[in-house]
C-alpha cells in the first residue's frame, strides 16, 4: 500500500496515452455492461420470481392456434389448481402501426384475474372494482397508461388484425407490475364481437396453482388430460413461457456472449501493448531502482498493479456511463421500436455490476502479466547499459 | 516530396511485437463488425431475394401479415374472376387462395423450439413461384396429408427428413419433396396443400389469395380493382412490397450491428493511436533528421497518416480472414432468426459478400485515420532543433 503513490504515478505518466488506454476500457465495457443487461432483460422475469405458481396452458402446436373454451371446467377440476383464466392476445393495433404504439392486449375474466391469478400486480380495489363491473372496460399497465396518457373514461378502439374485430374500449385505471406493457380487456366483451372463436376459443389458459411443490404434477395432468383429444396442449410455466420468444430469436445468447469475449481480448491486447511499452521505456529507470534495494518481486507487482488500476479505472468509469447515460438513451430510442416489450427490464443489476469489475481486474491482470514478469526479469547490468 | 512509403513498411516490422498486436486487435474488431453486418445483410436479404413486382398477395385490409388476414371462400371466388390474371400455358388461372399457420416444432439440437410458418396452397402456387425448385423426392398431392419442406429447413429441424412423418399436435404430415428457394422467405416454410390443411385445421377460411400478373403494371392495375371493388375489402400488395415491409425484422440487429461497431471502432483507434504515437516518441530524432534534408511537414504528416493506414488496412485484411475462417467452420448450416412481422423464424445463411469485404477495410481504414492523425500531427509539428537534440 505505502507505493501505491508510485504506481498512481507511473499510471499517470504519459497523460495521452494512459487516456487513449483507458478511453479503450470504458468503451468495450460500456458495450459488455448494455449487452450483457440487455441479455439479462431478455431472460429476466418479469413477476421477481413470484410467477412460480402460475402456469400457461398453449396449444401444443404453439400459440399460432387456439383451444377450446371447453376446457376451462376440466383444467378447473385439478387438484391444486386455484383459479383459471382464458386470456386471449387479440394483437391490434392502436392508432396506428408504428413500433411506438405498440401495446400488448390480453382478455381475461375480470372476475379472478387480479384476485386469485395476477395477485402480484398491485392494484386499486376500487378499481378492480370498477373494471369487474365495466363490459366495455380495460385496465392498463401503470407505465403504458402514463406514456399515452389515459385518463379515467377515456375511450381507445383498437383495430383488430388477426381478429377482424374492433374493440372500443373505455379506460378504467392502472395496475402496477414487473411488466406494465399490457392492457387488459373482458373476454365477454371480446366474445360479443363475430369473429371465428366467439364463445368457442380462447388463444390460452393463465392459471395458478395453490403450492409450488404441485406445479409440475398439475402442468403433466392437463398435458395428459388434452393429449389425444383435438387440441392437445403444452403447459408451461411463466418462465418457460418467456424462454420460448427468447429461444425464437435464435441463438442471441451465443452471440453477445461471442462478441463480449472477442472485443474483451482485443482490449486485453490493447491494454498490454500499452503496458509493454510504457515498462519497455522504463527500463534504466527500472535498473536503478532495482540497484536502489527493490526486489524482482517489487518490480513485477509495480508492473501488474499498474496494468490492474488502469483497467479499474476504465472498468468504474465504463460501469458508470453504461447505467447513466448510454442505459437510459437506448430505453429512450428502444421504446419507439419493436423490441420495446423486451426492454422492460433492461437495466444494470447488482451480478452485471460484478461481473464487470471482476472482468476489468481480470483483464488488467492478464495484459500485465507478461509486460511484469519481462521487466522483472531485467538484469541489472542490463537495464543500466541500454540507451532508451 | 513525399517520403517513401517503403519507409513506413519498414518501421512497422522493427517493432513486430506491438504492430502485430496492433494489426490482431484491429483484425478482431473488423470480424466481430463484419460478422455483425453479416446477420444483418443475411435477413434483409433472405426477405428481399427474387420477390417479384408481377406477384400480388391479396389480405385483408390491415392486415400486417398473412397470418393476420381472413379470406372467405367466396371472396377468393370472387378474385378468381378478376380481369388481368395470368393463366397458365394450359388455362388454368395463375391464383392459389392460401393458408398459413405456425407450429412450434424443435429444432436439430433437440433442445430448443421456434415456430415454423406452414403454407398451405393451391398445388399451381408452386409453379407461380419460379424460384423454388424441388430438389429432392417429388412435389405433394392433394388429399394426402403431403408436404414438402425447404432443404434447409431439413437441416435445421428435427424429423424433417425426406419420408419422415411430421407430427405437431394434431397434425400430421409426411415429408415427401424437397426444396430449394433461393435463399428467399420460403425456405423457411413448411408447403403443403390448402384443402388438407383447411381440414387438418378445422377452419375453412384462408389467409391470403396470391395471384400471379403478366407484368408489375398489370400488377398495378389488380391492386387497384381489389382496392375499387367495395364488396371484397381487401388490398393487394406485391409481392416485393409485402416482403420489404417485413424488412423492420432486421432492425434490432441493425441498432446492435452499429452500436458495437461504433464503440469497438473507438476503442481499436484509441488502441492504435497508442502505437503511433510511440513510434512518433521512439522516432523524434528520425523526424527531425528528415527534417533536415529537407522534407516538409507536409509529407511527414502524410507519412505518419499512410503508416497507421498501412497498420489498419492490415489489421482489416485479417479480420476478413478471421471473418470467412468463421463462417466456412463454424456457421456453415443455416441461422434463424425471429421475423417479428409473421412472429416465425427466417433462415438466412452468414455469406462473405464483396460489398461486405469492401465495407471491413472502409471500416478498418477509418480506424487508420482516426488513430493516425493526432500522432502524425505531433510528428509533423517537432521543431527540427528540439528533435535533433533528443536522444
Amino acid at each position: 500500500m505505502k507505493y501505491l503513490n508510485l504506481i498512481w504515478r507511473n499510471v499517470f505518466r504519459k497523460k495521452t496515452r494512459m487516456v487513449l488506454t483507458t478511453g479503450s476500457i470504458v468503451l468495450v465495457l460500456v458495450l459488455i455492461v448494455v449487452l450483457t443487461s440487455l441479455l439479462r432483460a431478455m431472460e429476466a422475469d418479469p413477476s421477481g420470481g413470484k410467477g412460480s405458481n402460475r402456469l400457461i396452458v398453449q396449444h401444443s402446436t404453439g400459440l399460432g392456434n387456439l383451444l377450446p373454451l371447453s376446457q376451462r371446467q376440466r383444467i378447473e377440476q385439478i387438484p391444486g389448481v386455484v383459479a383459471v383464466s382464458p386470456e386471449t392476445w387479440f394483437g391490434g393495433v392502436y392508432k396506428d402501426d408504428r413500433p411506438e404504439n405498440w401495446i400488448g392486449q390480453l382478455s381475461a375474466d375480470p372476475d379472478i384475474y387480479f384476485d386469485k391469478i395476477f395477485d402480484d400486480a398491485t392494484i386499486d380495489p376500487k378499481v378492480n372494482a370498477e373494471w369487474k363491473a365495466t363490459r366495455n372496460g380495460f385496465v392498463a399497465g401503470k407505465k403504458i397508461a402514463d406514456k399515452f396518457g389515459w385518463k379515467k373514461g377515456d375511450h381507445i378502439i383498437l383495430r383488430g388484425t388477426y381478429i377482424p374485430t374492433n374493440l372500443d374500449l373505455v379506460y378504467i385505471g392502472p395496475y402496477s407490475a414487473g411488466d406494465e406493457s399490457n392492457v387488459f380487456f373482458h373476454n365477454e366483451y371480446l366474445n360479443e364481437a363475430n369473429w371465428f372463436g366467439k364463445n368457442r376459443l380462447t388463444g390460452l389458459y393463465y392459471l395458478k396453482v395453490a403450492n409450488g411443490e404441485d406445479v409440475p404434477r398439475v402442468a403433466a395432468a392437463i398435458d395428459r388430460m388434452f393429449e389425444n383429444s383435438d387440441a392437445p396442449t403444452k403447459t408451461l410455466t411463466e418462465k418457460q413461457f418467456q424462454l420460448q420468444f427468447m429461444e425464437m430469436m435464435g441463438n442471441v445468447k451465443l452471440l453477445i456472449n461471442g462478441i463480449s469475449l472477442i472485443i474483451l481480448f482485443a482490449v486485453t491486447l490493447i491494454v498490454a501493448n500499452t503496458v509493454a511499452m510504457s515498462a519497455r521505456e522504463r527500463v534504466t529507470e527500472i535498473a536503478v531502482m532495482r540497484t536502489l534495494g527493490f526486489r524482482r518481486s517489487h518490480i513485477l507487482s509495480f508492473i501488474l498493479s499498474e496494468s490492474v488500476l488502469m483497467s479499474l479505472l476504465g472498468g468504474i468509469l465504463g460501469v458508470l456511463i453504461a447505467k447513466f447515460v448510454l442505459i437510459p438513451m437506448l430505453l429512450a430510442v428502444g421504446e419507439k421500436t419493436s423490441i420495446s416489450a423486451w426492454l422492460i427490464n433492461f437495466r444494470v443489476t447488482v451480478p452485471t455490476l460484478v461481473m464487470a469489475f471482476t472482468v476489468s481486474v481480470g483483464v488488467g491482470v492478464l495484459a500485465g502479466f507478461v509486460p511484469a514478469i519481462n521487466s522483472s526479469r531485467i538484469k541489472i547490468v542490463d537495464g543500466l547499459r541500454q540507451v532508451v | 516530396m513525399a517520403i517513401p512509403l517503403k519507409y513506413n513498411f519498414r518501421n512497422l516490422f522493427v517493432r513486430r511485437v506491438s504492430t502485430g498486436m496492433t494489426v490482431f486487435v484491429i483484425g478482431l474488431v473488423v470480424a466481430v463488425f463484419l460478422c455483425v453486418l453479416a446477420l444483418v445483410q443475411g435477413v434483409t436479404r433472405t426477405l428481399s431475394v427474387t420477390a417479384s413486382t408481377r406477384n400480388v398477395l391479396t389480405l385483408r385490409v390491415g392486415s400486417q401479415a398473412e397470418m393476420q388476414s381472413v379470406i372467405t371462400r367466396d371472396q377468393a371466388d370472387q378474385i378468381k374472376s378478376l380481369p388481368g390474371i395470368e393463366r397458365s400455358p394450359d388455362g388454368r388461372p395463375y391464383v392459389s387462395p392460401e393458408i398459413i399457420t405456425l407450429i412450434s416444432l424443435p429444432r436439430e439440437d433437440g433442445k430448443t423450439s421456434s415456430n415454423v410458418q406452414v403454407r398451405g396452397m393451391d398445388p399451381i402456387g408452386v409453379e407461380m413461384r419460379p424460384s423454388v425448385k424441388i430438389v429432392d423426392g417429388r412435389m405433394f398431392q392433394t388429399g394426402s396429408n403431403e408436404a414438402i419442406v425447404s432443404r434447409n429447413l431439413s437441416k435445421r429441424y428435427a424429423n424433417m427428413k425426406l419420408g419422415q412423418p411430421l407430427k405437431s399436435g394434431s397434425f400430421r404430415w409426411i415429408i415427401v419433396g424437397l426444396f430449394d428457394a433461393s435463399g428467399s422467405a420460403y425456405e423457411s416454410e413448411i408447403w403443403t396443400d390448402a384443402k388438407d390443411l383447411q381440414q387438418q385445421f378445422k377452419r375453412q377460411v384462408f389467409s391470403s389469395v396470391f395471384v400471379r400478373t403478366p407484368d408489375a403494371a398489370a400488377a398495378n392495375r389488380y391492386i387497384e380493382t381489389v382496392k375499387g371493388d367495395q364488396r371484397l375489402k381487401l388490398e393487394g400488395k406485391t409481392e416485393r412490397k409485402y416482403y420489404d415491409e417485413q424488412m423492420i425484422t432486421g432492425d434490432p440487429i441493425k441498432a446492435l450491428a452499429f452500436i458495437v461497431g461504433l464503440f469497438t471502432a473507438i476503442g481499436a483507434s484509441f488502441g492504435a493511436m497508442n502505437t503511433m504515437y510511440a513510434q512518433v516518441s521512439a522516432r523524434t530524432r528520425e523526424i527531425g533528421t528528415l527534417r533536415a534534408i529537407g522534407f516538409s511537414r507536409r509529407s511527414i504528416l502524410l507519412s505518419f497518416v499512410l503508416e497507421s493506414l498501412m497498420l489498419c488496412l492490415a489489421g482489416g485484411l485479417l479480420g476478413v480472414v478471421f471473418t470467412q475462417l468463421v463462417f466456412s467452420t463454424f456457421l456453415t448450416k443455416p441461422t434463424g432468426t425471429m421475423n417479428f412481422r409473421t412472429f416465425s423464424e427466417v433462415l438466412f445463411n452468414f455469406r462473405m459478400t464483396p460489398p461486405l469485404i469492401v465495407g471491413g477495410l472502409v471500416f478498418s481504414l477509418a480506424m487508420g485515420l482516426l488513430g493516425g492523425f493526432f500522432p502524425a500531427a505531433r510528428a509533423a509539428r517537432l521543431k527540427i532543433i528540439n528533435a535533433l537534440r533528443e536522444i
